[in-house]
């Protein structure tokens, strides 16, 4: 385990000015005011955590360190601490019902809308999830599985990994489905899905985090676009 | 014959309100006070706002003055310093010195109401420098500055942009001897926080503490809202140290949140300073051979359910001459007091 380096000015190469405006853009968020009331330091919310148990990270001490407006510290976080949480918001027992949890999702957000470099390598085991998902429109599969980017498997993942299209068929699943294999997606759904992300600016998002992973999926959602008439439509 | 007068020593909060319970029930009360004036450590001290309903405390002492003054019940000494007693339940003989002149007073049972005094911080174990930094302050000092309605750093003048509060000055801390609370600290402190922030919008408050006690309804009446509301910062654990460098007050401690030492700097420090027994409690215990504890307030002998009879029957003890007590309890306490003397003096005065 990592031990999470707190100190003052950890990222002295970033403004104090930048350092707010993050965290100004954070507090605007329209979330913000049912997320944050105060933190009495109960610890029931680190109690909860399961990423709490496997990394050296703290829902309490996100939820201290936004309460105390320290934007150095939120600085120093949102570049690292925010991506060991796994969202699933079992901190939201929390009895001053703050949620550590959705101040993670929105600062999260603003990490990837400003290109932050740790959203960037936090998001880098991602890609083939994204990539599956934002071209079918559909399911996670087994074998999306990138074991060098959840150490919280255990170290037997890359056996796993490794072993992965053997062992399912000797069980077998249900479906045997894997990226190349999943259900078919009506080309209606497919095409306003595309349309949605297109509009919505969540196409801008991945453009800023993984420009390679942006330039595949564009290549393929532009030609099927296209085919069902929409040329008007463009990314860049 | 019994004499059925109240002799109530000490004329703060708890001496005016059993002085005015007494006169409510139709007995007697001789309130006497040494300074001259009553309204106690809140008048005397210049309290601003009273916690936690921010009541302007003035006020409030005015209201509990009037109750007594004029009142054909009530027999107000000022100027008047106890010296000795004899006697029993509904015959003490109870010697004074008023405005240098010795008298007796009679009384058929007695409440001490002498209250507490705020620890002086010249007296703490970490290094804080009251008598050393000008903008090293106490809660009481503060309370003068917020009272004035010009909140400044004593050594400029000037509107201070970052100011902390460290708790638990002079309270549970065995290198000093009091290992108790303080109780009201945590809630004056909060208080203070919250009236700062809205007199000085953009200055920084932060509140070093290592658990803040805010019983009943102090936590969302005051607690909640100086986080939640006003923006107070209140950081998990205690300044060891405060030095000075330049114009800025350094605050070296521990950040336990954080896992991190802190050197932070502050334009004011307030030291929330606990309360101790007051020379007159200690004195007029001796006097009236009522028991003391180990930190020299009055030792009350019922427990939780009778909280002001003393060893010495006929003597009670109410309000912070007992051990750190808010107002409310001081008030509560001086019922059970009027109470409780009268029923003393009517056991003797009526025998079953």
């Amino acid at each position: 385990m990592m031990a999470l380096d707190l100190s003052q000015n950890k990222h002295s190469d970033v403004s104090m000015d930048e350092k707010d405006r993050l965290f100004d853009e954070v507090k605007s968020d329209e979330r913000w005011e049912h997320v944050l009331y105060g933190c009495y330091e109960c610890g029931i919310c680190v109690a909860a955590c399961p990423s709490a148990r496997f990394y050296d990270f703290s829902p309490r001490l996100i939820a201290q360190a936004v309460a105390r407006e320290d934007t150095d510290l939120i600085y120093t976080l949102m570049s690292d601490s925010i991506w060991d949480c796994s969202q699933c918001f079992s901190c939201d027992r929390c009895p001053r019902q703050n949620s550590p949890g959705q101040i993670i999702t929105i600062m999260r957000e603003v990490a990837v809308k400003n290109g932050l470099g740790t959203a960037k390598e936090a998001l880098a085991g991602y890609g083939r999830i994204i990539y599956k998902i934002m071209l079918t429109g559909t399911q996670v599969s087994p074998d999306m599985l990138q074991p060098d980017a959840f150490p919280d498997w255990g170290t037997h993942v890359y056996e796993i990994a490794d072993n992965l299209d053997d062992w399912r068929r000797a069980l077998p699943p249900e479906t045997l489905h894997t990226t190349e294999t999943s259900w078919v997606i009506d080309d209606k759904t497919i095409i306003e899905l595309y349309l949605i992300w297109h509009m919505t600016g969540v196409m801008d998002l991945i453009a800023g985090v993984d420009e390679g992973l942006y330039d595949i999926i564009v290549d393929v959602m532009e030609e099927r676009l296209e085919e069902a008439g929409y040329d008007d439509v463009t990314f860049d | 014959m019994a004499n059925e007068n109240i002799l109530i020593i000490g004329g703060g909060p708890t001496g005016l309100e059993a002085a005015r319970g007494i006169a409510d029930l139709g007995y007697k009360a001789i309130l006497v006070e040494k300074r001259e004036i009553l309204g106690g450590t809140p008048e005397a001290s210049g309290y601003a706002a009273l916690t936690p309903d921010m009541r302007d405390a003035g006020e409030a002492m005015q209201e509990m003055r009037d109750a007594v003054e004029n009142n054909p019940n009530v027999e107000i000494m000022l100027n008047t310093e106890v010296t000795g007693s004899t006697g029993s339940t509904g015959d003490f003989k109870v010697s004074a010195n008023t405005g240098g002149k010795d008298i007796t007073i009679e009384a058929g049972a007695v409440i001490i109401a002498t209250g507490f005094t705020h620890f002086d911080p010249g007296r703490e174990t970490q290094k804080y420098g009251y008598y050393e930094h000008d903008d090293v302050v106490t809660l009481v000092d503060a309370e003068k500055l917020l009272k004035s309605g010009n909140f400044v750093r004593p050594s400029t003048g000037e509107k201070p942009k970052r100011v902390a509060f460290i708790q638990c000055v002079g309270s549970r801390d065995r290198q000093i001897g009091n290992e108790y609370c303080s109780k009201v600290c945590c809630g004056i402190s909060s208080k203070q926080a919250i009236e700062i922030r809205e007199m000085l919008p953009d200055c920084k408050v932060f509140i070093f503490y290592i658990d803040m006690r805010m019983y009943g309804y102090w936590e969302n009446e005051i607690y909640w809202p100086a986080q939640e509301k006003h923006k107070v910062n209140y950081i998990k654990g205690m300044a060891t140290e405060i030095i000075k460098k330049g114009d800025t007050l350094i605050v070296k401690g521990e950040d336990t949140t954080m896992r991190r030492p802190m050197e932070v700097p502050m334009d004011m420090v307030i030291l929330a300073v606990g309360m101790e027994p007051s020379a007159g409690t200690i004195a007029v215990a001796d006097i009236f051979g009522v028991h003391k504890n180990k930190y020299k307030f009055i030792e009350t002998i019922g427990g939780a359910l009778n909280t002001v009879s003393t060893n010495v029957e006929g003597v009670m003890a109410a309000g912070a001459c007992t051990g750190p007590s808010d107002l409310e309890d001081c008030i509560s306490a001086a019922g059970a007091a009027a109470m409780k003397s009268i029923a003393a003096v009517r056991r003797v005065a009526v025998p079953a």
